[in-house]
């Protein structure tokens, strides 16, 4: 009973949290959004070094491969983080939640395993405040500007991997990108007397496909190679049926190395190449590494990592730069068929005269009935 | 506490933090704003308006809030006023019906003096008998040699106002008086109450009459000489007459007793009269003229634009006349659905629009009408006309007449200020 509603209370923490709704960063404000993190609590605690190997993590199709059973997992967290934006007039204080993604999949036959989800894609959530004086009727009128924008660009995923060999796994899936974003442009006027507040509202639909292939390799029993290649088309935003935008995305690759030190040590690191030049005027092709560590029993884990790298959107003609340590623990209940996992991160981002920090608190929930 | 009781609390604590949100945050342009950004535009649609007219006849002198009185350069306006039949006889032995026959002593008459300007200097009020019978019909000219010769009595209201208040310390009532007798009060309001007290002769009380009397009022100063008074449309505001009077009773012995009249009607007379309609947009008056202005919303400010301010700008043909520093209110109200000169009109005044016309000046007229085209530009279905009037209607004498649009360089137009629809889905 005791573990029925410890379960029961950890899927409430999850469901409860708004789904898709946050700012991840500045940075994203002027490109398309701040790209999602395509990674478990489990991976997300080590940095992201062991998303390419965690079938939860929807990064690397063919890790799917390693699901024995039906299985789910999700994963939410809220983030604090704070902006200090020189010129600004002060600091910001903000908060989010998100529940970023979510992975179900089980074999489909011995060898093959179909597995399906959803993760951000961009995260499209800001909010800016402006005040300035605007000259209306040859007087000066105190204005304050609001803009902003609810929503995300989901990544919907259906994936396929089978294990060709025992050491050998592919995986593909399809992508389509779908979401909306409400967004509202508030003008508001200190002489309420004369003028009265504008506010403009309306819905963005977004749309789009890719796909992606990657594949495993057990090099010894100890060390597991994963290579991973995705190729998104365009980004097309919609309002009332007509097209306003269109975006090239990017081509991405990456890989990573994982390598079991002994029973109760696992080590792993992953790099990435995203190629998001294109998307549009200040963006950046972007280069991530992470590093990570998973100590302890399979029931009781402790996870550390790190991770750096550059963000795709940002002024000043040089990609903004991000670095994060991030650490977690797992507890593994009802016999193996739950887990629960949480993790917390410490994130900078520097460019362009803005510095973000962000404290992220993650819980994951994974289930195998 | 175990591990599972710890998560299960943290995981409470996420829950409820995670249901609140704050995302808004300083920006800074351009490098940290959107692409588009919020602008703001003025313009003057100097055709929007057409098919304007103005109609009169909606409200005679007698039928307004107040009754001017004034004698500017320029301008003569007088009030005049009939009070209710009086008894003549009481019943002095209830129930027996026989009555006895009154004999008036003396009266009182009261006027109530709503507005002036209290920069007047040397304001006399001075009270007239007229004939019986005034009606709406009653013109200036017909009532001139009463005004000229049948004087009852007058009061400088400004030296009255000049003299020390006494207060009555039982009731805390204060008062100002002098020696003719002439009583003032000063009501909460900060209008005047004026007493005139009538000897036997003054208050001439006519048995063949039923002791109907009339009253005309005019006023002289040294200057700024206008005044309105309470009319009967202001309840509690009109003139009234309190007659004392005594009887005999059953024994023959005198009886004092008091018994007031109220106006039966009330009205002013004026001179020059207003001259009728032509081609402008006439405002006020008596009769009161109102006009009809038809307003076309163009397409951009229904599609492409938020509307956050709209006046309506109007050009007076001249300086309307009247006392120096005296000043009427022209109000722009919606109609309901445009019949023309009897179009209904619309009753929220959070629609109106309202200015305020100085008497001899020639500045141009604007109205703040933010709300009502705001509403006119989200309805294709709303009727775009909206009626100029006076407010209060035919309780002056004052008309301000306004270019048409069949004066193309001074047509009445439409100024506004509207954003531009944002440029949603660019980054």
């Amino acid at each position: 009973m005791m573990r029925a509603s410890f379960a029961g209370l950890t899927l409430l923490a999850l469901v409860a949290a708004p789904a898709l709704r946050a700012q991840d960063s500045q940075f994203g404000i002027q490109g398309l959004g701040t790209p999602g993190r395509w990674e478990s609590v489990r991976a997300r605690a080590t940095g992201g070094a062991f998303g390419p190997f965690d079938p939860f993590s929807p990064l690397l199709d063919a890790s799917v491969a390693d699901l024995r059973r039906v299985s789910a997992g999700v994963t939410g967290g809220t983030s604090w983080r704070s902006v200090d934006l020189a010129g600004a007039s002060g600091d910001a204080s903000l908060r989010g939640s998100r529940f970023p993604a979510l992975v179900i999949g089980g074999p489909v036959t011995g060898r093959i395993v179909l597995a399906g989800g959803f993760s951000t894609y961009l995260d499209k959530s800001f909010g800016v405040v402006l005040r300035d004086t605007i000259d209306l009727r040859g007087s000066p009128v105190p204005v304050t500007d609001e803009i902003t924008s609810d929503g995300a660009v989901t990544d919907l995923r259906l994936a396929l991997a089978a294990r060709l060999h025992d050491r050998v796994a592919v995986g593909v899936a399809v992508h389509g990108l779908t979401g909306s974003t409400r967004v509202q442009a508030a003008r508001r006027f200190d002489d309420t007397t004369y003028y009265k507040n504008s506010t403009a509202r309306d819905d963005i639909a977004y749309g789009g496909l890719g796909g992606s292939a990657s594949a495993l390799l057990d090099l010894t029993t100890d060390l597991r190679l994963g290579a991973w290649v995705r190729s998104d088309n365009r980004l097309r935003a919609d309002i009332r049926g007509r097209t306003v935008a269109t975006n090239d995305l990017p081509f991405s690759f990456g890989g990573g190395l994982r390598w079991r030190a002994g029973s109760e040590a696992v080590v792993a690191a992953a790099l990435a190449w995203r190629y998001w030049a294109g998307a549009g005027p200040n963006a950046y092709d972007t280069f991530t590494w992470s590093i990570g560590t998973e100590l302890g029993s399979l029931t009781s884990p402790f996870r550390f990592g790190v991770r750096g790298g550059q963000m795709p959107f940002g002024p000043g003609g040089k990609a903004p730069t991000e670095f994060a340590i991030a650490t977690g623990v797992g507890k593994q209940f009802s016999g193996g068929r739950g887990r629960l996992d949480f993790g917390l991160e410490r994130l900078e981002r520097k460019g362009g005269g803005l510095k973000e920090r962000v404290w992220t608190v993650l819980l994951g929930l994974t289930v195998r009935p | 506490m175990t591990l599972r009781g710890r998560s299960a609390r943290l995981a409470l604590l996420l829950a409820l933090g995670a249901c609140t949100e704050e995302v808004l945050a300083p920006g800074t342009c351009p490098n940290y704003c959107p692409g588009a950004t919020i602008e703001t535009a003025d313009t003057i649609l100097t055709d929007v308006i057409a098919r304007d007219s103005a109609f009169s006849g909606y409200l005679q002198a007698y039928q307004g809030e107040a009754i001017p009185v004034a004698e500017v350069p320029g301008v003569d306006s007088r009030a005049i006023f009939e009070i209710n039949a009086m008894l003549t006889r009481v019943a002095n032995h209830l129930p027996d019906t026989t009555t006895v026959p009154i004999t008036v002593d003396s009266a009182r008459l009261q006027l109530n003096i709503v507005r002036r300007d209290t920069n007047a200097t040397n304001l006399w009020i001075k009270l007239y008998r007229l004939p019986l019978g005034l009606d709406s019909t009653t013109t200036f000219a017909a009532l001139t040699p009463w005004f000229a010769d049948s004087i009852v009595d007058s009061v400088n209201l400004s030296a009255l106002l000049a003299l020390p208040e006494i207060t009555d310390s039982a009731t805390g009532d204060t008062i100002r008086t002098d020696s003719a007798g002439h009583v003032l009060q000063v009501a909460a309001d900060s209008s005047l109450i004026l007493f005139f007290d009538f000897d036997t002769a003054q208050a001439r009380f006519l048995v063949p009459e039923s002791g109907k009397v009339a009253y005309g009022v005019r006023v002289a100063g040294d200057s700024l000489a206008s005044i309105a008074l309470g009319s009967m449309e202001s309840p509690g505001r009109d003139a009234r007459v309190v007659w004392f009077f005594s009887y005999p009773d059953t024994l023959g012995v005198p009886r004092d007793s008091t018994a007031q009249r109220f106006s039966a009607f009330d009205s002013f007379v004026f001179t020059p009269a207003t001259p009728g309609l032509d081609s402008n947009l006439a405002v006020g008056g008596v009769p009161t003229a109102r006009s009809l202005l038809r307003v076309t919303i163009p397409e951009f400010l229904r599609d492409s634009a938020n509307v956050v301010r709209a006046t309506l700008m109007l050009v007076p043909t001249g300086p309307v006349p009247g006392a120096p520093g005296d000043s009427f209110q022209v109000v722009a109200r919606p109609v309901l659905t445009d019949l023309g000169a009897k179009s209904p009109l619309f009753v929220t005044s959070a629609f109106s629009g309202s200015a305020t016309v100085h008497l001899n000046s020639t500045a141009p007229v604007e109205m703040e009408l933010t709300n009502l085209v705001r509403a006119w530009a989200s309805d294709t279905s709303a009727t775009t006309t909206l009626v100029l009037g006076q407010v209060p209607e035919a309780a002056a004498y004052t008309q301000i007449r306004f270019y048409s649009s069949r004066a193309p360089a001074f047509r009445p137009a439409l100024r506004v200020t509207y954003v531009r629809r944002f440029a949603f889905g660019t980054p």
